[in-house]
């Protein structure tokens, strides 16, 4: 592994200190486990010291940026793609460029996922590792698309049908037990919600255009007409899934990373799908990486560490652990993943899948979002008045 | 004399060296910081902007006159003290008055009631969040079962009922400490002004007014004071209950300030934190003449 870049160095003890987070407990062990491994096994006196953080609805990044530039950061982090600009611009990242052409796994990885990371940076260097990613997708209950009798939708409006379908009252108490659709109106929505922005019409450059427009006043709809529930505009992560995993809802859009809870919870009765194509498609490919701080003071350790995690036994290790999409092409063919059928329709989803455009002023226009979005749920603005903030807001000198 | 001359030089130096690390601290972690925010308020300091820092002088405050939203948080945050520290004071009060009664397993009754002043705000906050559910929450269920309600209500989802719901909070959180202020002050009144108002012939409410209340005067406005300055920063309840929404409903200024400097623009945060102190130390003023003047006097 990156043999001809391990330099004298690597002949003293090093130590690397690690920076990352973790959706649960038991992914904060496995992470533990494998930095014992590669410990055990670098063969190259390299330690790895593994330092959790909350993800804190991306308040991670932030964190990161002020422990870099105080000095008290760490050589390895992992890393999400939009906040690549606000470390870059701070000269904090090493350019990984040399490291990655004389990796002999260079070619393990998609060259269309190095250029994604190539164009993250606004320089034409690439100061990211690829590590995972995860393709939003539909759950849904067949149970209940079976009492309510639909199929699952093909197209965007058909989409939009079975919301309204999926919403009954099953007691006949004349209240709504099941909401067609469980919406995230509250921090880190505005992922599923680029899906009706492209089904609409839309797209990140064009947000106040016709279809732009058209996909906000289909997701206000969705929650004005009742078919998602009433405290949409304030759910977040935890909300949307206990919905779900609650019988509240009968669809709601997350990646892999839930499947294991929920096929523990419903056996066979859960099941996925792409989200489907309107005027556009889309889907967000929730990405995670690992970067190298210019800090970093034997960073050809720091390589072999952040290699271990994108094509050695790590990758395979995590992927498996956590569900996500390898992006190791050795891994992504075990047969581990190839029956999985949560990672086959994230695989499907993969061609229209992408991140939010990586800008300066992305960091607080994802701030923002909730509260302008919620604004528009509530009555308090119209679509359009809503598409235009947000154009502003994301597209502003 | 060659003594006494060192003496004095000794004695000269040592209240200073003795001092010294109690004004290292105050400087480095009070006054540094606070001449830091005072100069990055004049700055464009936008950390994912980095090659745009610079000083831009009174920008940042023109935008922030000009931000209705800087208004209406500001607005916000007087809702949420008048009501937040109001309701604390009124309850705790009555806390205090009834711990001072005796009765049977006061002491226990004394110790559980601190429980809320003890619990961390953000436990708190995701505790009365889950209690105050739209779904699942037990007030929308013991509201149903005292058919006070006929559907449940997502309290928290809705900007009329976001911000009576965080208050409730805050004012749950705050209640023992007001009642563990006025339980010292209680404890401090003399029993004779008591039996001279029994000879007077004074009822239990002339007694409370005439005789608790302006003996507790002192301990009433720092409590109240010192819960303003706290309640009016605080931002650890309503960023975890609402992080300041339903639609900015329950954004007061110190969750706008967090929330700007989160998504790293620190230039205007600091000009809205240094506006929030201004507003903070007009109600800080009075408690500390007050606090002098009883020193002096």
């Amino acid at each position: 592994m990156c043999a001809t870049m391990v330099s004298a160095a690597l002949a003293e003890e090093t130590t690397i200190k690690f920076w990352f987070w973790a959706d649960n407990d038991a992914y904060a062990q496995t992470m533990q486990e494998m930095i014992a491994d590669f410990n055990a096994t670098n063969g190259k006196g390299i330690t790895v010291v593994g330092e959790q953080y909350p993800w804190d609805g991306g308040g991670y990044s932030g964190n990161l940026l002020t422990a870099a530039i105080g000095g008290g950061g760490p050589d390895v982090a992992t890393f999400k793609l939009t906040a690549t600009p606000s470390f870059v611009g701070n000269d904090l990242l090493t350019p990984l460029d040399e490291y990655i052409n004389n990796w002999e796994d260079k070619d393990q990885i998609n060259e269309n996922l190095y250029n994604t990371m190539r164009t993250a940076g606004g320089e034409d260097a690439i100061y990211v590792m690829p590590w995972n990613t995860q393709v939003l997708y539909v759950y849904y209950r067949p149970s209940m698309f079976e009492a309510a009798g639909v199929t699952v939708p093909t197209t965007y409006e058909e989409f939009l049908d079975v919301c309204a379908k999926l919403t009954r009252d099953t007691d006949g108490d004349g209240k709504t037990d099941v909401y067609g659709f469980g919406m995230r109106g509250s921090n880190g929505g505005q992922e599923p919600w680029g899906c009706f922005l492209y089904a609409g019409g839309g797209d990140w450059e064009h947000l106040d255009s016709e279809g732009g427009i058209k996909g906000m006043q289909d997701y206000i709809d969705l929650y004005t007409n009742g078919y998602a529930p009433e405290t949409a505009p304030n759910d977040g992560f935890a909300q949307v899934i206990d919905n779900f995993k609650s019988g509240l809802t009968a669809m709601t859009i997350h990646h892999i990373g839930s499947s294991a809870q929920m096929m523990e919870l419903f056996g066979d009765d859960v099941a996925a799908f792409v989200f489907p194509a309107g005027e556009g498609q889309w889907t967000s490919m929730g990405d995670t990486e690992t970067v190298m701080f210019e800090s970093c003071a034997n960073k050809e350790a720091a390589f072999e560490w952040m290699a271990y995690l994108a094509t050695g036994k790590g990758q395979e290790t995590w992927c498996t652990v956590t569900g996500n999409v390898p992006v190791a092409a050795r891994v992504q063919e075990l047969e581990q993943f190839q029956s999985n059928p949560f990672m086959k329709v994230s695989i499907e989803g993969s061609p229209v899948a992408g991140i939010l455009p990586v800008l300066d002023t992305t960091t607080e226009w994802i701030s923002n979002w909730p509260s302008v979005i919620q604004q528009a749920l509530l009555g308090q603005i119209t679509a359009e008045e809503c598409m235009k903030t947000l154009q502003e807001t994301l597209w502003a000198e | 004399m060659e003594i006494h001359r060192k003496r004095r030089r000794g004695s000269g130096i040592w209240p200073y060296l003795l001092l010294a690390p109690a004004l290292i601290i105050m400087l480095s972690v009070v006054i540094v910081p606070i001449i830091n925010a005072i100069s990055m308020s004049f700055q464009s300091y936008n950390l994912t902007r980095p090659k745009k820092i610079g000083f831009i002088g009174l920008d940042n405050y023109a935008k922030l006159i000009n931000d209705s939203l800087f208004w209406k948080s500001l607005l916000r945050t007087l809702i949420w003290v008048f009501f937040g520290v109001g309701c604390q004071f009124v309850f705790g009060f009555m806390l205090a008055l009834l711990l001072n009664k005796s009765f049977k397993g006061r002491g226990v009754v004394r110790a559980v009631s601190l429980i809320p002043w003890v619990t961390p705000g953000v436990l708190i906050a995701l505790m009365w969040s889950w209690m105050f559910d739209g779904n699942y929450g037990v007030i929308n269920d013991v509201l149903l079962r005292l058919h006070i309600i006929s559907d449940k209500v997502a309290f928290l989802a809705k900007p009329a009922s976001a911000m009576p719901s965080v208050i409730i909070t805050i004012v749950w959180q705050g209640i023992p400490f007001f009642a563990l202020m006025i339980l010292a002050g209680l404890q401090g009144i003399p029993g004779d002004l008591y039996e001279a108002a029994d000879i007077d012939g004074a009822t239990g409410l002339k007694k409370l007014f005439y005789v608790t209340i302006p003996s507790l005067r002192n301990t009433i406005f720092v409590t109240t004071m010192l819960r303003i300055i706290w309640v009016a920063n605080s931002v650890d309840v309503i960023f975890n209950m609402t992080e300041g929404g339903p639609a900015y409903a329950t954004q007061t200024l110190s969750v706008y300030v967090y929330k700007k400097a989160s998504s790293l623009d620190m230039g205007y945060a600091s000009a809205m934190a240094i506006m929030l102190m201004l507003v903070l130390l007009v109600a800080a003023i009075p408690y500390l003449h007050n606090t002098f003047r009883d020193q002096e006097g």
